[in-house]
């Protein structure tokens, strides 16, 4: 997968529409209308409660992080995804996707890019298998780098030639991708720098980060809950500064990681969710409770630092650092 | 976990394009790698064009950003690079900062109560700072290629340098060796640039355009500060080639201009500053000082009274001659109508300097003086009463005469110690005005009349001379403080308004030039401030920014004027198409306030006094003794009488002159005592008895 600018004449949405010409028979998109994520949510895995392991007690408890909120954080990562349609072809969708994940590194509290920490990609997305073979080759014309949305699932289905499930496919595609390049630039920093890094989302998804002392995942959504009967009432009950017992999360085929809840902002008055993200970091071999627990509770603090400035306008502000915030809004402006 | 990406050419690294590193940078090094990104130029690129449908770019106006620290700020000079090449060049604008804007990414202010949980001292320990933004409005001061003339290309932004300051402000044109002719006005400040600023001196002394206007509110040293250091700058940098220049000075006020001779105190930085334009920071060279006498006659009505400092100072003086001419400044309409003006006119022409007889008359009379005047009238109105015989004598009826007579007499009256009886005159040197000389008319401690009749003979003689090319210099500036006195925007017409309209209008083309001040600019005449092609401006009041002239500057320009520090100018000038802001060094003259300090005003003289110090400026043997001894048997009418004659006369041998001024008198003595005893009283009177003989 090589990584040219979207910039680059030849990738970016107009560049591929005037390759691809009258290559689409339905015609191409004026403008590709909004993206596809404010037109349609992206396929989510449905919210269920999952058991985990303790690692710091025997039970799921509330536990006041003391100390006051400072943050020892020097960068944050992000990335974002744009979806267009490009054009249809005998009512088949045809996407552009853009995906980018940036470091963003804080210097006498500000953000600046990380040189080595920005990147930015764009492909497109075709239903090859229900396209005309010249069509197909019309489109790896315009993008060598095709995509095939197509492509037979791990049951060896291939997806119906329905347009809405083809523009769901699509979207997941480009979601790996973005996915990519967050672990991308993830690693990169690992490997470079080392400092402190706050990731945005979970971070199983890479062994190296996964296992980076120097990361903290954040966790905004929580469609699989890690806590049961009277650890999630516990856990829900969570008031501001306060984080549940550490926990261990494994999922398949992913590394294992150190976990907790932990409350940014008081909930009262909104739901039982408002303020409360997971947090993952690595699982330290050797490590000891008294030490698992005297890391939990810094990164907390620092996680708890950063509820300041807040992310408004953004509606996940509740549970967004400010430095995530302006990742996103860098790669917007520059995407 | 591999990525895909590490060794990716393709890869994007950062939003500007900043080549990799092979190396690991830290964060920090990365981000002042990127701020290091040099232009072809070698400078560091300090913003970046952005416009938008809403705030597009035109192609007077533009719009650019720059990181949190740069050195730009209202005032500042840039220039853009485009990327787009236009008939195979680059396009270059170049501008000047008008408005500044920052903002951060907040949308709402409540959203800061809310990151901070409504408590401000929580700022003091957030991690972050939201992302804020510089955002500045430039107008454009000149592009090139000049055509076409498109709007402002998307680019990076420059700090100006020496070079580019004199590109924008199209000084290059004036700054070429062989045909220069840049006058120093002060120094553009950016950051680290530093860049001199030049006036063109056939835009400021003609004759292309001419004239110079200031305004500033009083007591920040703005205005006279700025006119003594340009004079010093246009002496020492107006080009041989177009001629000679001298100055002519009002002291309206003070002491405002009295020690222009004498040096000033300056610091490391003035001195720097003289250094960087080239021009000598030292005293005017050639000062010379008129003021009329006192009311008393005795001593000069000047602030520059010390004994010290008498050498250049002389008296202003003027008869009947000197007078007549410009009786029209001190008599309103009221004072003149037809019939009066046309008397004046047959006293002029038939009676002023010329043998006039007339049957009524006792005598032949040539009148030259006040007094001769004077006596003139009243042999002519005794006659015309005297006979009997109508009430009129050519054509001119007595009470007209009588009006007339009142009026011209009168002015010796109300300009006592400008206007004399005897007719002694002390004038400015004309035909002998010199080069790169200061002449100041002391006019601070006089009545308003004899304001108005000093500055419109001052201006008529300097117009006369000109046109006739026989002044002993081409060009003459003349300053005047207080132009709302002088040339009010309302109120009635008036010989010194129509002066100065006149000068404003025409003066050019004679060499004339008006250097003008005033706190109010709006309350002036719009056509003497209207034609004055530089304008300076320094510390402004907030008011006067509100009326309707300064309509054409940005909100955050007038702020800066309202804000303006000591020594700082905006200068517009035709070759600038937007005003520049400006520094300049302080006079290496000594200052009004310090001068009387150092020198101070000498007590009211005797007239032995007066007249010694008076006859010192001819002959330093002069001495009080001997004056006293010379004078002791006359009056002081006479003394001073026989002081203006020698004063006007300027002898080589000055104490036989003075002394030929009096008739000889032989001294009265007292009666030697008797040396007979004296005669014994018929009887004694008793000490008390007070009606005793």
């Amino acid at each position: 997968m090589s990584l040219p600018h979207p910039a680059t004449p030849a990738r970016d949405f107009r560049g591929v529409q005037r390759r691809l010409g009258g290559a689409l028979r339905d015609g191409l998109s004026a403008d590709g209308g909004a993206p596809l994520e404010l037109r349609q949510s992206l396929p989510a895995d449905p919210p269920r409660l999952a058991q985990a392991a303790l690692l710091e007690g025997h039970a799921m408890r509330a536990v006041r992080v003391e100390g006051e909120p400072a943050s020892g954080f020097a960068a944050f990562v992000d990335g974002v995804q744009r979806t267009r349609v490009l054009g249809h072809d005998q009512g088949l969708p045809v996407v552009h996707g853009t995906v980018a994940a940036v470091v963003r590194v804080r210097h006498n509290r500000r953000f600046s890019t990380w040189t080595r920490g920005f990147v930015v990609d764009a492909r497109v997305y075709a239903p090859c298998a229900w396209l005309a073979p010249e069509t197909c080759a019309a489109l790896r014309d315009a993008d060598p780098r095709l995509v095939d949305t197509t492509r037979p699932d791990a049951a060896g289905e291939l997806p119906a030639p329905h347009p809405l499930a083809l523009l769901d496919r699509a979207l997941s595609m480009v979601k790996e991708d973005r996915e990519v390049v967050e672990k991308h630039v993830a690693e990169t920093w690992c490997r470079v720098e080392g400092e402190p890094l706050f990731v945005d989302g979970g971070i199983q998804e890479s062994e190296l980060v996964a296992t980076a002392p120097c990361v903290a995942g954040v966790v905004k959504s929580h469609r699989t809950l890690y806590a049961e009967g009277e650890g999630l009432r516990t856990v829900l009950g969570l008031r501001r500064a306060q984080r549940s017992t550490v926990f261990r999360v494994q999922g398949s085929r992913r590394t294992p990681v150190a976990s907790w809840y932990l409350r940014l902002r008081d909930p009262a008055g909104h739901d039982p969710m408002w303020g409360l993200v997971r947090v993952e970091a690595a699982l330290l071999d050797g490590e000891s409770r008294e030490a698992l627990t005297a890391r939990a509770d810094r990164l907390s603090r620092w996680i708890l630092a950063e509820v300041s400035p807040v992310a408004l306008p953004d509606a996940r502000w509740d549970r967004m650092a400010y430095g995530i915030y302006d990742c996103e809004r860098f790669l917007r402006a520059v995407c | 976990m591999s990525s895909p990406y590490r060794d990716d050419p393709h890869a994007s690294n950062g939003p500007s394009g900043a080549s990799r590193r092979d190396g690991a940078p830290h964060a920090d090094e990365a981000l002042d790698a990127r701020r290091s990104t040099l232009d072809a130029h070698g400078t560091t690129p300090l913003g970046r064009i952005v416009a938008t449908e809403r705030r597009p770019n035109t192609a007077f106006e533009f719009h650019f950003w720059t990181a949190l620290d740069a050195p730009v700020g209202v005032g500042t000079i840039v220039r853009v690079q485009g990327s787009t090449p236009i008939d195979g060049a680059l396009p270059q604008v170049y501008g000047v900062v008008t408005e500044g804007f920052a903002y951060t990414d907040l949308q709402t202010p409540l959203h800061d109560v809310l990151g901070f949980d409504g408590s401000p001292a929580g700022a003091s320990w957030h991690a972050t700072e939201r992302a804020e933004i510089r955002l500045y409005t430039a107008a454009v001061l000149r592009q090139l290629p000049e055509e076409p003339l498109q709007p402002v290309p998307m680019g990076e932004v420059f700090l100006a340098d020496d070079a580019d300051v004199a590109v924008a402000l199209r000084m290059d044109g004036y700054l070429q060796e062989g045909s220069r002719t840049a006058i120093p006005v002060g120094v553009y400040r950016a950051g680290p640039m530093e860049s001199p600023v030049y006036l063109d001196a056939d835009f400021l002394v003609g004759p292309e355009a001419a004239h110079l206007n200031i305004s500033g509110v009083s007591g920040l040293a703005t205005k006279t500060s700025a006119v003594e250091w340009l004079l010093a700058s246009l002496f020492a940098h107006f080009p041989e080639s177009r001629g000679s220049v001298a100055a002519v000075c009002f002291n309206v006020k003070g002491p405002d201009l009295l020690f222009l001779d004498q040096p000033g105190t300056l610091d490391a930085q003035d001195e720097a500053l003289y250094a960087r334009l080239g021009v000598p920071a030292r005293p005017f060279e050639k000062v010379r000082y008129f003021a009329p006498y006192t009311a008393k006659g005795f001593s000069l009505a000047t602030l520059r009274s010390h004994d010290d400092l008498q050498e250049n100072v002389r008296p202003l003086t003027w008869g009947l001659n000197e007078v007549l001419q410009y009786a029209e400044v001190l008599l309103n309409k009221d004072d003149v109508d037809a019939k009066a003006d046309a008397l004046i006119d047959f006293i002029t022409e038939r009676v002023v300097n010329k043998a006039f007889t007339d049957p009524l008359l006792r005598k032949t009379y040539t009148v030259t003086t006040f007094a001769e005047l004077e006596e003139w009238f009243k042999d002519l109105l005794i006659a015309i009463e005297g006979r009997g015989a109508g009430d009129t004598w050519r054509t001119h009826h007595v009470a007209t005469i009588r009006k007339v007579r009142n009026r011209l007499v009168n002015i010796a009256l109300r300009c006592q110690g400008l206007v004399t009886d005897g007719g002694a005159v002390s004038d400015l040197p004309w035909g002998t005005f010199e080069d790169r000389t200061v002449y100041v008319v002391d006019v601070a401690n006089l009545e308003e009349d004899a304001q108005d009749l000093i500055f419109a003979r001052v201006v008529s003689k300097l117009r006369e001379h000109l046109e006739r090319r026989d002044l002993g210099v081409r060009h003459v500036v003349v300053f005047v403080d207080e132009l709302n006195k002088y040339a009010p925007g309302d109120g009635q017409e008036t010989y010194v308004r129509k002066m100065l309209l006149d000068i404003s209008e025409r003066g050019r083309y004679l060499g004339l030039v008006l250097f003008g001040a005033q706190q109010f600019r709006s309350q002036v005449h719009r056509r003497v401030v209207g034609n004055a092609g530089t304008a300076l401006y320094g510390r402004m009041d907030a008011d006067e920014l509100a009326t309707p002239g300064y309509a054409v500057l940005s909100p955050a320009v007038k702020t800066k004027l309202a804000t303006l520090a000591k020594g700082q100018l905006m200068v517009r000038h035709p070759h600038f198409t937007q005003p520049v802001f400006v520094r300049f060094p302080r006079p290496a003259v000594l200052t009004g306030r310090a001068g009387v300090e150092r020198f101070p005003q000498a007590a009211e003289p005797t007239v032995e006094a007066a007249v010694t110090r008076s006859l010192r400026t001819l002959d330093r043997g002069v001495t009080l003794a001997w004056v006293q001894e010379v004078t002791a048997l006359h009056e002081p009418r006479e003394v001073l009488a026989a002081r203006d004659r020698t004063l006007m006369a300027r002898p080589d041998d000055v104490r036989a002159f003075f002394r030929a001024q009096f008739r000889g008198r032989v001294p009265t003595r007292a009666a030697a005592p008797s040396a007979a005893p004296p005669a014994a009283p018929l009887r004694v009177v008793p000490a008390d008895d007070p009606y005793g003989f």
